[in-house]
């Protein structure tokens, strides 16, 4: 059997991993904009291989994949799915673990997302307004003193979100100056380029609680929920910093997290199943591949949808793989044949926790974060209990370069979130970059303080949701505006 | 006695001079003499400092002159000493806010120290090597003019510093959390003691002097920080009620109504109240902005603003038997007048508790307490101060009443100004 993996981050390396263990012992084949070490090793192990290509490229990744007689595909990252490689792969008559372009959609226009969302009323909605020039999002912005998320309209690699608490209106005149500022921003940098949706910039009203990622399996008529897990988006300690794609996850150990309920779970669920049903009725396809919300407790609705993902998580996803215990070949296979329903999940039960590492300059300043050497005691990470995920790490001349986001994942598992971190914290050490740059990553992911300050915040948006469901107005928005009357949203 | 505050915004879209303005506000307790703020862009500072109020040291053009997204600001209450103070060493420079005091050098010193010392090593490194050389009991933040804030507490963690953030915007440091809460940013934690944090664009980087003992200044809880504090784990105002009730259970008194002296001692007159069952009562109404007296310079400005501050309101103590409640007595001379006002406004008696021990001792850590000889607590006892001030009775909270009131273990505390024994 041989199956191709398209991607070339910790996810894919994840991806790979799971698919190896099968019984039906698969040869991995990958295809890669850069050399990642840890997939290259499994290619290699497998007696499987890898190219060095563009996992973007439709033609290029089903080319690979017809050369080679692959079983089935399974894209990783969200990038190929936006432009419609697995529909180019199944047009090959290849089976494709991966949403098709009309699918993917959910995740490539947040915009298109959100409009769902209000179409069929699907609960965990957020007010938004999509504008397809930044002129008009200004003047919006200038018009109403609100708390906001301002977005690009498509998602950017994690890229060019920023949310602005506008609360004390002494301060408001100069947060509007920066919501302004980074409305442009958004549409002269992160939008540059991207001409496959219309819509430039998304204004959302802006949420609070403790976030974490659903991740599901989906045939197109069974959406298969996995471990909760949550990532940690600031950049430096003590939730400080700028906005990263993720410094680290945690999750575990079973279904739920320590600060979400087993309700709020299936909520949860229920939300990207309805999701998914909306989806497959606006585009008429089945939805074959991961999908996930990207979540949050708030006051508003409870569980409510951030983002959605038309793929694993990174590095959420690496959390949950390595427990899987189900075959994940089996799970491809159901997937290709829509009888997922047949299939059972089953993960170990224990407690995860990965922690990134990223050159400094990451995140903002990714050219400067580029290009260092780095050097990684794989068997000393062993020995301490830990497993390394190669993340942005290319492989120049048989050495090892960072690429510019999070060079590597250190992932650990115990009985608890607490002991899986101190596992991962003593596996640090044996990642360094050899010229010297700074090497950071957060120390407290993981720890009981941030695990408290989550729950003490999950506690105080819980009991206002509950609080709202009770009066019969989850979800609402009413506001009162004097001269005007009572507003229902 | 000073307030400080540092603002970093990781995204350089930000202009923060507002942030530490407002900031400054929420710190204004701490300071009022005079305030200051210095941001940086492009290499090179802004400053401002001015004598009075932040809303007075600050008008609306003032902060216009203030670019740049990283930034610090100070108050204090020395009018000899103005924040932040600007240090130019070879081509470099840094902005240094200081609260509390160091043992032997002056904030010159230290900030010309500092400032060497980032010359050679890590900005983490750098502090540590200056916090080991310069002994006292105090917090910091210094901005250098490329865009690096460095903050550090003590290793007694004297005196309190917290930081925050803003969403994925702004780190910030404050003296206190109340400074955190008018900017909107939410607390993350407190510098701990012999901490020193160092943030930049790319960095937010830590590093610690370890400690041998905590000596958290005890005077804070009693009159400095603002009840909507948080400092070192305690919340401020929880502190100032168990005040009250401590004050009810160690000395009772027969009276018919509870007042506070505005604005510190009404937590501890409303749990006093509480705790009795003696009703309490507004017993004063303030002329002009609120001030705070006990750290105004001279003894005529004190007794000015007591004045303005604390006229009695006749229907709430004529005829009454009264216990009056004021948070620490340092010359008496301003309580004197407090009661001699009361007895004037008809009260029958006037019983004083005082929230905390008699002030019997300077203090090396920079709160301003006068020379020896002019502290009542010090020269007389409580019954002789009774008949100095003309009150039916007078008495403190003890040593230990204060320590159960704040909640921490008695060797985490300095209690000098109380005992006359301090940690260094």
């Amino acid at each position: 059997m041989k199956v191709l993996v398209v991607g070339d981050g910790s996810r894919e390396q994840a991806i790979a991993e799971t698919l190896a263990r099968s019984v039906k012992e698969p040869r991995i084949y990958a295809i890669m904009r850069i050399l990642n070490p840890g997939i290259v090793r499994v290619c290699e192990s497998t007696g499987g291989g890898f190219r060095r290509g563009k996992p973007t490229d439709p033609v290029q990744v089903a080319d690979y994949a017809e050369e080679l007689n692959v079983d089935f595909v399974f894209v990783g990252p969200e990038e190929p799915l936006f432009h419609g490689v697995a529909d180019e792969v199944e047009r090959r008559g290849i089976g494709c673990i991966g949403a098709k372009k009309s699918l993917a959609e959910i995740e490539m226009s947040k915009a298109y997302m959100r409009r769902l969302m209000w179409k069929y009323e699907v609960p965990g909605r957020l007010r938004f307004k999509a504008f397809k020039n930044v002129e008009d999002a200004i003047a919006y912005i200038n018009e109403y003193a609100e708390s906001l998320a301002i977005k690009p309209a498509r998602q950017a690699g994690g890229k060019g979100v920023k949310v602005i608490a506008d609360l004390q209106a002494y301060l408001s005149r100069e947060k509007k100056k920066v919501k302004a500022k980074h409305a442009v921003k958004v549409v002269k940098e992160h939008m540059r380029g991207y001409t496959d949706i219309e819509d430039r910039i998304l204004l959302e009203e802006r949420v609070e609680g403790p976030e974490y990622t659903l991740q599901c399996f989906c045939d197109g008529k069974t959406v298969l929920p996995t471990p909760l897990v949550q990532d940690n988006k600031h950049a430096f300690e003590d939730d400080l910093g700028p906005e990263t794609g993720g410094m680290g996850s945690i999750a575990g150990k079973g279904l739920t997290l320590p600060f979400i309920t087993m309700d709020e779970y299936n909520r949860s669920v229920e939300i990207v199943k309805k999701l998914v049903d909306a989806v497959q009725r606006e585009s008429g396809e089945y939805y074959k591949g991961v999908i996930a919300g990207q979540m949050m407790l708030t006051d508003k609705w409870g569980p409510t949808i951030i983002e959605m993902y038309s793929r694993f998580g990174q590095p959420e996803g690496e959390n949950i793989l390595p427990l899987l215990e189900t075959d994940m070949v089996e799970i491809c296979e159901a997937i290709l044949s829509q009888s997922l329903a047949k299939v059972k999940l089953k993960f170990r039960e224990k407690a995860t926790v990965i922690k990134c590492l990223a050159p400094r300059g990451y995140p903002d300043h990714r050219e400067l974060a580029k290009g260092h050497p780095i050097w990684v005691d794989e068997e000393a990470i062993r020995k301490a209990g830990g497993k390394l995920f190669w993340g942005s790490v290319d492989t120049v001349d048989g050495s090892y370069v960072t690429g510019g986001s999070r060079a590597c994942e250190i992932y650990a598992e115990a009985d608890t979130i607490e002991e899986a971190a101190e596992i991962a914290e003593r596996c640090i050490p044996y990642v360094k970059l050899l010229d010297g740059w700074g090497l950071f990553y957060r120390s407290d992911i993981g720890s009981r303080r941030l695990l408290e300050k989550r729950m003490r915040l999950a506690e105080m948006v819980r009991e206002i949701y509950l609080y709202r469901e009770k009066k019969g107005i989850l979800g609402k928005t009413i506001d009162w505006i004097p001269g005007r009357g009572k507003i229902e949203v | 006695m000073s307030g400080l505050i540092g603002i970093f915004a990781f995204d350089e879209l930000w202009s923060i001079a507002r942030f530490i303005y407002y900031g400054l506000m929420g710190l204004q307790h701490r300071g009022q003499e005079s305030a200051g703020i210095t941001t940086v862009k492009d290499g090179r500072f802004y400053t401002r400092v001015c004598k009075g109020l932040v809303e007075e040291a600050f008008k609306e053009d003032a902060l216009k002159g203030l670019p740049g997204h990283i930034g610090c600001g100070g108050v204090s209450m020395d009018p000899a000493v103005s924040q932040p103070i600007v240090i130019e060493d070879r081509g470099k420079s840094l902005a240094l806010t200081f609260s509390g005091g160091l043992l032997e050098g002056d904030l010159k010193d230290f900030g010309l120290a500092l400032l060497r010392e980032l010359s050679k090593s890590d900005p983490e490194q750098a502090a540590l090597t200056v916090m080991e050389r310069f002994k006292g009991g105090y917090s910091f933040l210094a901005l250098t003019n490329d865009g690096h804030i460095v903050a550090g507490r003590d290793p007694m963690g004297v005196k309190p510093l917290c930081v925050g953030g803003l969403g994925f915007d702004l780190a910030v440091f404050a003296s206190e959390s109340s400074a955190l809460d008018v900017v909107g940013a939410d607390l993350s934690r407190e510098v701990e003691p012999g901490e020193v944090m160092s943030v930049e664009m790319f960095s937010i980087k830590r590093a610690s002097t370890g400690y041998s003992r905590r000596a958290y200044c005890s005077f804070e809880y009693v009159y400095y920080a603002r009840p909507d504090s948080i400092m070192n784990g305690i919340h401020v105002y929880e502190v100032r009620r168990r005040i009250g009730l401590l004050l009810a259970k160690e000395n009772p008194v027969e009276a018919d109504v509870v007042i506070g002296v505005p604005e510190t001692a009404i937590p501890f007159a409303m749990a006093y109240s509480q705790a009795t069952g003696i009703p309490v009562e507004m017993g004063f109404m303030r002329t002009g902005r609120s001030v705070r007296t006990a750290i105004k310079p001279t003894q005529f400005e004190r007794l000015v603003g007591v004045q303005l501050k604390l006229n009695p309101v006749r229907a709430a103590v004529k005829g009454k038997r009264v216990v009056l409640i004021d948070d620490s007595v340092v010359r008496g001379t301003t309580l004197r007048n407090t009661v001699y006002l009361l007895r004037k406004r008809g009260a029958k008696e006037v019983h004083v508790r005082i929230g905390s021990p008699a002030i019997v001792a300077r203090c090396p850590y920079g709160t301003a307490v006068p020379p020896e000889d002019e502290l009542i607590g010090r020269a007389l006892k409580p019954d002789e101060i009774a008949q100095v001030i003309g009150a039916d009775s007078f008495s403190y909270l003890s040593v230990d009443g204060l320590t159960e009131a704040i909640g921490l273990p008695k060797d985490s505390l300095c209690l000098g100004c109380f005992t006359g024994e301090y940690p260094i």
